[in-house]
């Protein structure tokens, strides 16, 4: 087996399925952050709402990838490609995202946003300097599973017309061609941790230094 | 001043109210504990006066002006509130903590900076070193002396303390009473305080407020609820130790036998306190020295004899049988 090999002799076509991939999770990723951040910010200060949106996300996060991308390329003005595919990866990070933004803001400490209320601060401030950012934390470990999760998934739309890794990986299983396969869950599984790695180490500059595990010394919100 | 006009609240979905026709003045440089049992709607009753909690009834006053007229988040930016669990902001360090209000209220950076250092060092805490850490990092003495910083930051006339210090450890609290005592005397600010610790509203307080089940029991100065209890709930509450609490409350000139004469001033034994001193430290040193009686002094001159006895039937005839 030669992996390396393969991937050398396909370079220029196997540089555009990672380009092509890498696009679509980039993409998929800025909009579900913008979407899924702020209805998770909603929920969580309209709790009634919050049950409802969170079993959607469960549902539609249940229903196989497959099925979703086949279901909505028969929806009109869809269709095949990139439109299609961007959609439904966007709803696929819909429960991660959702979920942990609204338990990242349900798990402020309640004493530290009553004092921020006692101290003079509005329902926008409480929100922007105190629970968001202690929210920071719980937020990100849903980022990372997103992002792991959409890398993955993105390989399914290949079946409605996208040009990217998952196009090796289905091509490889047709023709029985085990360097094809492999080659391109190597790349997938690279992008993913490559990604992730990025957002571990943006986490570290956005999470505030008292809200880090220092050497076992574990924050005592509160006390 | 602070003051409460039959304030009535009733949480949703209880039956009893939490705090009940209470009527109350807070005078200006005073310190008004409320104390009672948990569940006596003392925190209530205090949340009320930067409306985290808002009256079904009656009113509230601060110098003249109705709160309810006033926005609430202006309101509480002028008044310091510290809590029990302190509520500072892990994710800040200690000097953007005690600068949340300063920067609410839109100070000049300089003039936020200055005063978090003056802050600081008021309260015994070294701002190079501890301006820069984080929450987590303190001790909870640490912790609580920042809570207080907090809430002095912009100098506001009122202060609301919750408990504040009653998740310290008892060396801890003392230290941070002296401290408050001691801010206060330079301070003159109008401080609200809750606690459960009878010792420590006797301590700190000016004029204190019994509550019972959102009801006022009693009210007044320490020494008026020592000495004149006004039922069984007060007198329970004061603990068994009635008498030694009055004579800490008690000023060794209130008991003493005025000299009468220049001979007997010069024949004044050596054992001396002050006449402002509690008859509890004069008590204390007639131990120590084994002995009845003691001079009582203004300055170097001593002015009165205080005798074991009549510290005696003081304390027999203001508790005595009552207990």
């Amino acid at each position: 087996m030669n992996v390396i090999g393969f991937i050398r002799d396909n370079a220029s076509l196997v540089l555009a399925y990672t380009g092509n991939h890498i696009a679509l999770v980039l993409v998929v990723l800025a909009l579900s952050l913008g979407l899924w951040i702020s209805t998770g910010l909603l929920i969580s200060r309209h709790e009634r709402l919050a049950g409802a949106v969170i079993g959607l996300g469960n549902v539609i996060f249940c229903i196989p990838s497959i099925s979703l991308f086949g279901l909505f390329m028969s929806v009109p003005g869809l269709g095949l490609g990139r439109r299609t595919a961007t959609l439904v990866l966007v709803l696929y990070a819909m429960m991660p995202l959702v979920r942990s933004v609204h338990a990242g803001i349900r798990s402020v400490d309640g004493t530290v946003v009553d004092a921020g209320k006692g101290m003079g601060m509005t329902g926008l401030q409480l929100l922007l300097k105190i629970q968001v950012p202690m929210a920071w934390p719980a937020v990100f470990a849903g980022i990372r599973v997103t992002v792991v999760l959409i890398t993955g998934i993105a390989t399914m739309a290949t079946f409605i017309g996208e040009r990217n890794l998952g196009r090796l990986i289905h091509q490889g299983i047709t023709r029985g061609d085990a360097e094809m396969i492999i080659a391109g869950a190597l790349i997938v599984s690279v992008i993913a941790l490559a990604l992730d790695y990025a957002m571990g180490r943006m986490e570290r500059i956005i999470i505030s230094p008292g809200l880090q595990v220092q050497g076992g010394e574990r924050p005592r919100v509160g006390a | 001043m602070i003051q409460l006009e039959q304030v009535s609240k009733t949480f949703r979905g209880s039956r009893q109210p939490a705090v009940d026709r209470i009527t109350l003045r807070v005078k200006q440089g005073d310190i008004c504990v409320l104390v009672g049992p948990s569940g006596c709607g003392k925190t209530t009753l205090l949340r009320m006066i930067n409306r985290l909690v808002e009256p079904d009834d009656g009113m509230i006053t601060v110098d003249g002006r109705s709160i309810a007229q006033m926005d609430p988040p202006t309101l509480r930016r002028t008044i310091g509130y510290v809590i029990q669990q302190v509520g500072l902001l892990p994710h800040r360090t200690i000097a953007q903590n005690i600068a949340l209000v300063p920067e609410l209220l839109k100070w000049p950076r300089e003039k936020t900076a200055r005063r978090v250092a003056a802050l600081l060092e008021m309260m015994d805490l070294d701002p190079g070193e501890v301006g820069h850490k984080y929450p987590h990092q303190l001790s909870g003495g640490q912790a609580q002396r920042v809570g207080v910083a907090r809430a002095l930051a912009a100098d506001p006339p009122i202060m609301l303390m919750d408990e504040p210090f009653a998740a310290v450890d008892p060396i801890v609290r003392v230290r941070l009473q002296d401290q408050l005592l001691r801010l206060q005397q330079t301070m003159q600010k109008t401080i609200c305080f809750v606690t459960h610790d009878i010792n420590e509203a006797i301590k700190l307080g000016d004029h204190l407020v019994v509550l019972k089940a959102g009801r006022m029991v009693q009210s007044g100065t320490p020494l008026d609820i020592l000495t004149q209890p006004e039922n069984d709930f007060v007198l329970r509450l004061l603990g068994d130790d009635r008498g030694v609490k009055i004579l800490d409350q008690t000023r060794a000139e209130t008991l003493m036998d005025p000299f009468a004469d220049a001979a007997a001033q010069a024949a004044a034994n050596g054992h001396r306190v002050q006449a402002i001193d509690p008859v509890k430290i004069a008590l204390e040193r007639m131990m120590l020295m084994n002995t009845d009686e003691i001079t009582v002094c203004e300055g170097a001159r001593p002015v009165g004899l205080l005798r074991w006895n009549a510290i005696k039937a003081h304390v027999h005839r203001i508790s005595g049988g009552a207990s």
